[in-house]
C-alpha cells in the first residue's frame, strides 16, 4: 500500500535530531524574520533552511513540493509588479504595461516569508517518521487517544486509497462515465465518493468496537511500546532555539 | 434521541475513530476532483459530515487535524489555513444542529453560509500570506482584474476567495447531505443515541 507520509529515510544529522526541536525551529523560522521585518533577515532565514534541508540529503525529494509555490510566487511577482496599491515609482515599461518597484519589493516580502514557511515545516515532514512525531508529542504530554487519531489517519488514508481505486473500477465497469464534458464529470462525483465514504463509515464503527473491546478507554497511564529513540542533544537545540526566539523579542522590544 | 445541547459532546470512541475517518474522507474527495479534473477543492466533505454527525466540536477537531495531515504530506501551507477548517466544521456542525441540513433547498443555504464562513476566515489569511490571492486560476484573474481597476487589495483578495470557496462549500454540503441521508440507522445511531444499550444483539 502507498504510503502518504513525505518522509525520506536517509542517514543525516538532521533524521537523528527529535521532532520536538524541529518543531522549535519552525516557530524561530516564523517567528524571527515577522520580529525582525527586513527582506535581509527573511532571505538569511530561508538560506539557513535551504542549508538544513541540503544537508538532511533530501532537497532534491522536496522539489515537487515548491513547484506549486512557485507557480503562485510567480503570478503573485506579476501581480503585484503591476498592480500593487502602493505603486509609485516605475521601473520600467514594455508598451502600455507598466512595472513598479514597491509592488516588486512587496511580492519579494510575500516570496520570502513562503518560503520560510514552507521550508522550515519541509525539513520535519521530510526528515521525521510521522509515527516517531506522533510518539514524541506524546511522551510531551499530548492525549494518547489523540496520538492514535493522528496516527490512524496514516494507516486508514491509504486503506481508504485503494478503496477509491476498486470502486472507480467498478463504476467505470458498470459503465459510468469519467471523463467528458464538465457536467458528465460532476454527475460522475457522487457514485464515486458514495461508496467510499460508506464504507469507510462501516469501518469506523468495526474500530471503535475493536478499540473499546481492547481498553481503549481505560483510565490509568499508558506505557509505550517502543523505548524512547536516542536522539541527537535534544535539550541543547531545544535551548540554544529557545534563545534566538527570546533574543529576537527582547531586541524587538528594546528597539 | 437527539444530544441536549449542541456544545455538548463526549470524546467517546466512535467520535475519536469518526475523526480520522473524515481526514480521509477529505483527502478521497479531494482526490477524486482532481481526477475528474474538477475546477473545485471538494475536500472538506469528510469535516462536514462529522460535524453533522457527533456536533460541531467534533467537526472542528476533524478539520484542524485534517490541515495537519494535509500539512504533513501534501503542501505545509494547509497548517496556515488550518483555522478555516476549524471554523467550517463549527458552523456545519450548529447548522445541522439547528435542523439547517434537513433538505434540499435548506442545505443550500447551509452551504452558502458555510462557503461565508470560509471566505471570512480566509481572506485575512490570503492577504498576510500570498498578498491576497488564492492559487486558484480563475480566481486569480478576478483578483488582478479587480486590484487594476479599484486599487482595493482587500475586496480583490475577498471576492477572490469568494467566488472559489462559495460555490465549492454550497457543492461539499449537498454532497454531504445526499451521503448522509443514504448512511444506514446503525451508523447514525452511534451518534445520536444516549449510548446506554442494554440488548445484547442487533
Amino acid at each position: 500500500m502507498k504510503s502518504i507520509s513525505l518522509y525520506v529515510d536517509r542517514q543525516s544529522f538532521l533524521h537523528r535530531i527529535d521532532p520536538i526541536s524541529k518543531i522549535y525551529y519552525i516557530v524561530a523560522a516564523i517567528l524571527v524574520p515577522i520580529l525582525y521585518p527586513s527582506l535581509t533577515v527573511a532571505f538569511a532565514v530561508m538560506v539557513i533552511s535551504l542549508i538544513l534541508l541540503f544537508l538532511g540529503k533530501v532537497i532534491r525529494q522536496t522539489l515537487s513540493v515548491y513547484g506549486f509555490v512557485f507557480l503562485v510566487l510567480i503570478t503573485v511577482l506579476i501581480i503585484q509588479t503591476l498592480f500593487y496599491p502602493g505603486n509609485e515609482t516605475p521601473v520600467y515599461r514594455i508598451g502600455q504595461v507598466v512595472l513598479y518597484r514597491e509592488g516588486f519589493f512587496y511580492a519579494l516580502t510575500i516570496s520570502f516569508r513562503v518560503i520560510n514557511i514552507v521550508t522550515s515545516f519541509l525539513i520535519l515532514v521530510f526528515t521525521t517518521r510521522s509515527a516517531d512525531l506522533v510518539e514524541s508529542l506524546v511522551r510531551k504530554g499530548l492525549s494518547p487517544r489523540f496520538g492514535y487519531v493522528i496516527a490512524s489517519v496514516f494507516q486508514i488514508v491509504p486503506e481508504m486509497m485503494s478503496a477509491m481505486g476498486r470502486i472507480t473500477d467498478a463504476q467505470r465497469s458498470r459503465g459510468m462515465e469519467t471523463e467528458g464534458k464538465l457536467s458528465v464529470r460532476m454527475k460522475a462525483f457522487l457514485p464515486l465518493i458514495g461508496p467510499v465514504v460508506l464504507s469507510s463509515l462501516l469501518n469506523v464503527k468495526e474500530r471503535a468496537l475493536a478499540l473499546e473491546v481492547r481498553g481503549f478507554n481505560a483510565k490509568g497511564k499508558k506505557t509505550f511500546l517502543n523505548e524512547e529513540k536516542n536522539f541527537l542533544a535534544p535539550t541543547a537545540v531545544q535551548w540554544s532555539l529557545l534563545a534566538v526566539i527570546l533574543i529576537a523579542i527582547i531586541w524587538r522590544i528594546i528597539q | 434521541m437527539k444530544r441536549k445541547s449542541v456544545w455538548s459532546f463526549q470524546f467517546t470512541t466512535a467520535s475519536l475513530v469518526l475523526i480520522p475517518a473524515a481526514v480521509g474522507i477529505n483527502y478521497i474527495g479531494k482526490l477524486f476532483a482532481g481526477v475528474l479534473k474538477l475546477p473545485l477543492w471538494l475536500d472538506s466533505i469528510g469535516t462536514v459530515l462529522a460535524s453533522m454527525l457527533a456536533g460541531p466540536i467534533i467537526g472542528a477537531i476533524s478539520g484542524a487535524i485534517n490541515n495537519i495531515i494535509y500539512g504533513l504530506t501534501m503542501d505545509p501551507i494547509s497548517f496556515v489555513y488550518g483555522i478555516t477548517s476549524v471554523f467550517i466544521g463549527l458552523v456545519a456542525g450548529v447548522l445541522a444542529y439547528k435542523g439547517w441540513i434537513g433538505n434540499w433547498g435548506k442545505a443550500v443555504v447551509a452551504g452558502l453560509l458555510v462557503g461565508l464562513t470560509a471566505v471570512i476566515i480566509s481572506t485575512p489569511l490570503n492577504v498576510w500570506f500570498w498578498g491576497g490571492q488564492t492559487g486558484n486560476f480563475w480566481g486569480d484573474a478576478l483578483f488582478a482584474a479587480v486590484m487594476a481597476n479599484t486599487h482595493s487589495l482587500w475586496l480583490a483578495s475577498f471576492l477572490d476567495e469568494l467566488v472559489v470557496d462559495l460555490v465549492d462549500k454550497v457543492l461539499v454540503v449537498l454532497v454531504s447531505y445526499a451521503i448522509y441521508k443514504g448512511l444506514p440507522h446503525n451508523i447514525l445511531q452511534l451518534y445520536t443515541g444516549d449510548h446506554h444499550v442494554e440488548s445484547l444483539d442487533k
